[in-house]
């Protein structure tokens, strides 16, 4: 059994505290910590739309890249065409990517395992290049997604990268509290009830189908909230931002968080954020030739997936809390 | 208790952050990073992995060689030019953290080389090049957007603009192919309509234009159809504006279906290294036309051709010689004539400076007249059209080279009397 179990008031309190350490955080790091952990903090909000949706509601997605640049784009268009504060273009974000999360989690209802992830592949492999077909959503090129100068008030030496980092942590830090709450409701044990047996689920009086549908609609507006995050870090999107292989980054960042908990979604984004950082200084120290550093990055990434999935097939949060309950 | 210490926690890193903002404050501006008395670093983020790099992953290598060269010979200035490679895989998410990790990390002077419109536009807006005021020489890409100063007032173009292109196809067909009829594959984003603009401007009635969609992963649209199109609407002369992998896939679909027009290939997708990486045997491309600024990679006449040759036999060993190792070396050959121009007392700012006062008149290999001025930012401002041949070679039609110019606007596309500047004494800066 559980020896402490922390109370909504307290777990409330660590996710202010650790929002007054990132605030001290940006304060001390450099420019290029600070944009990273920009980076990391749009990971978060995405590794945990996959947790949401693979750890508790069952379904696989291949594809969240899609979903990620569909709130990228709805983000840019509010700012560019309708000159929408910030908050509000992330909410339409989250508004757009889910709507799409609905029709599609209409489909995946009816669809199971590798039927599912071979049509969020194709989703991923095809949504983007949409964007070359209409002259409003900018062609290859993309459009500028320009969220402004960080107020006056901050004083003149508060950079651009700071301001993303901030924004980003927020918004990671309310979607997560927010995300961990509905995880503990009813919401979130129906979606464990489905996941582990269906069918008891459906005898004990649960909507299956609709509760999958409601997981993939929340999974893709949380997607949509890191894709517009993610055109933040980058002041534009364009297809190019969102290829395939950011949808199997999210997939493994899941993986080595542990795909069952949310605790470890923290794990799984540095990681994605800190692996090429790790291989350049490796294979620099080691005087690796110029192939080798190259695909460095990939090989470690796909080593420690591997690693994860022999060892600690439910991420190391999990298997830290198993350990203490023995 | 663990409340207890966890409230004990926040009250302590409450104190510390007040306390690290009263204190941070801004430093005081010493010289531009990057730059000692006796080192430059320049970075490079560009696809080495990838759909996009066969091709471009020599791009580095070929600067890196001509600056090994430069440097061996006392570099310029009397400082030694160090080049920063970093792998953004085509990727405009990559290509910003890449471009951070050369400013912020590696803290560059200067970047050079950027690939791709949509990676060079994110990189410009997100790491703020403008406001920094860190230059970005010679951006690989031919939108047109980028030799607009007032936009991006650090960003230097080398290659001529796809309208430019396209207007400088349409005096060419007619020149050479008055009243033929002519078709045009191209792709359906601001890449095609740019060429679409220079086509209309240079009065070109097409036959058939068969669109593709474009995608930076997708495979290029259904092939086997537009050749069954080409086929019902027979045209003389087909111009193939697109990309590698379409310009692969319409010439691989041709040759299956043994048809066999006068194509025309633009300079993007008209690489016979890259469209060998798609499988594309450079027999394929025997006969077709091509355009090029450049010398010819095969013109060992040429004294710039000549020198790069020998730089590339002596510091990239082992690597062959194309139009990829020209393109990567005539960048770096201008980037140290800029350094070179821009003096001993070197900033960013003398650097743009030195480019935008200088740069029409600097010594380089293109083979038309370059564009900068302190209102334009435009690099090489035409071309000369050849023919493939047999090993996917493009040669000057009858040994000689005649160069085509003209402007992004709707200026005339004239044959171009442009005297290049000679070679200053092995190539070294003078």
């Amino acid at each position: 059994m559980h020896k402490f179990k922390p109370s909504n008031t307290s777990r409330f309190l660590g996710f202010v505290f650790l929002g007054i350490f990132l605030v001290y955080l940006s304060n001390t790091v450099d420019e290029l910590r600070v944009y990273q952990g920009a980076t990391v903090a749009m990971y978060v909000v995405a590794i945990s739309s996959i947790i949401l949706l693979t750890g508790y509601s069952g379904q696989v997605s291949l594809g969240h890249g899609a979903l990620l640049a569909v709130g990228g784009y709805g983000a840019a268009l509010l700012r560019n065409n309708f000159n929408a504060p910030i908050w509000l273009c992330f909410a339409g974000a989250v508004l757009m990517a889910a709507f799409w999360g609905a029709l599609l989690g209409a489909t995946a209802a009816r669809l199971s395992g590798p039927y599912l992830a071979g049509t969020t592949l194709a989703l991923a492999v095809g949504l983007p290049s949409i964007a070359n077909q209409f002259k409003f959503l900018g062609g290859e090129q993309g459009l500028i997604f320009d969220i402004g100068l960080p107020p006056a008030s901050l004083g003149e030496t508060f950079s651009q990268y700071k301001w993303f980092f901030w924004i980003a942590s927020l918004t990671a830090l309310i979607s997560m509290w927010w995300l961990q709450n509905l995880l503990r409701s009813r919401y979130g044990r129906t979606w464990r009830a489905v996941r582990t047996q269906s069918i008891a689920a459906e005898l004990a009086g649960i909507h299956v189908a609709r509760s999958k549908v409601l997981a993939f609609t929340i999974s893709a507006g949380l997607a949509g909230l890191a894709g517009a995050l993610l055109s933040m870090t980058i002041s534009t999107v364009s297809p190019g931002a969102f290829p395939l292989s950011l949808s199997f980054a999210l997939a493994t960042g899941a993986v080595i968080s542990g795909v069952t908990t949310l605790g470890g979604v923290i794990i799984g984004a540095v990681t994605l954020v800190a692996i090429p950082e790790i291989a350049d200084s490796l294979a620099r120290r080691i005087g690796a030739s110029e192939n080798a550093t190259i695909n460095l990055p990939g090989l470690l990434v796909s080593g420690l997936l591997i690693v994860t999935v022999l060892f600690i097939p439910n991420g190391p949060v999990e298997q830290i809390r198993q350990r203490k309950m023995k | 208790m663990i409340g207890k210490n966890r409230r004990k926690l926040i009250a302590a890193s409450a104190v510390i952050a007040a306390g690290s903002m009263l204190l941070s404050a801004a430093p005081a501006q010493a010289a531009d990073p990057g730059l000692t008395s006796s080192s430059i670093k320049l970075g490079i983020t560009i696809p080495m992995t990838g759909i996009a790099s066969p091709g471009y992953n020599k791009i580095p290598g070929a600067m890196k060689a001509y600056f090994e060269y430069v440097n061996a010979n006392g570099g310029v200035n009397g400082r030694k030019i160090n080049l920063v490679v970093k792998d953004d895989q085509y990727i405009p998410t990559l290509a910003v953290a890449k471009a951070n990790e050369l400013i912020l990390k590696d803290k560059v002077f200067a970047l050079i080389g950027t690939l791709g419109t949509a990676s060079t536009k994110a990189i410009s807006r997100s790491a703020q090049l403008s406001a920094r005021g860190i230059p970005s020489m010679f951006v690989n890409t031919g939108f047109s957007g980028f030799a607009d100063k007032k936009a991006y007032p650090t960003s230097f173009s080398l290659l001529p603009s796809y309208q430019m292109e396209a207007k400088v196809m349409g005096k060419y067909l007619d020149d050479n192919f008055a009243g033929k009829k002519v078709g045009l594959i191209y792709q359906d984003d601001d890449f095609g309509v740019d060429a679409l603009n220079g086509f209309k401007q240079a009065g070109v009635n097409f036959a058939i234009k068969i669109p593709y969609a474009s995608g930076s992963q997708a495979v290029a649209g259904v092939p086997g159809t537009w050749i069954t199109k080409l086929q019902a609407a027979a045209p003389d002369v087909v111009i193939l504006f697109g990309v590698s992998s379409a310009t692969a896939a319409a010439l691989g679909n041709a040759y299956a279906y043994k048809y066999a027009p006068k194509w025309i290939l633009g300079s993007v997708g008209g690489d016979a290294t890259t469209l060998a990486a798609n499988k594309v045997p450079p027999a394929f491309l025997a006969g077709a036309k091509g355009l090029s600024f450049a010398p010819a990679p095969s013109d060992a006449t040429d004294e710039y051709i000549k020198m790069f040759m020998d730089v590339n036999t002596t510091y990239n060993k082992g690597v062959a010689f194309d139009n990829n190792i020209v393109a990567g070396m005539t960048s770096a050959f201008l980037a140290v004539q800029a350094i070179k121009a821009a003096g001993p007392n070197l900033t960013r700012k003398s650097l743009i400076a030195a480019i935008e006062k200088g740069g029409a008149t600097f010594a380089n290999p293109a083979l038309s007249p370059l564009g900068y001025s302190s209102t334009s930012h435009i690099g090489a401002t035409g071309y000369w059209i050849g023919t493939y041949d047999a090993t996917g070679a493009l040669k000057p039609d009858g040994g000689k080279y005649t160069v085509y110019t003209t402007d992004s606007g709707t200026g005339p596309v004239v044959i171009s009397n442009y005297k290049r500047p000679a070679m200053p004494a092995k190539g070294l800066p003078n």
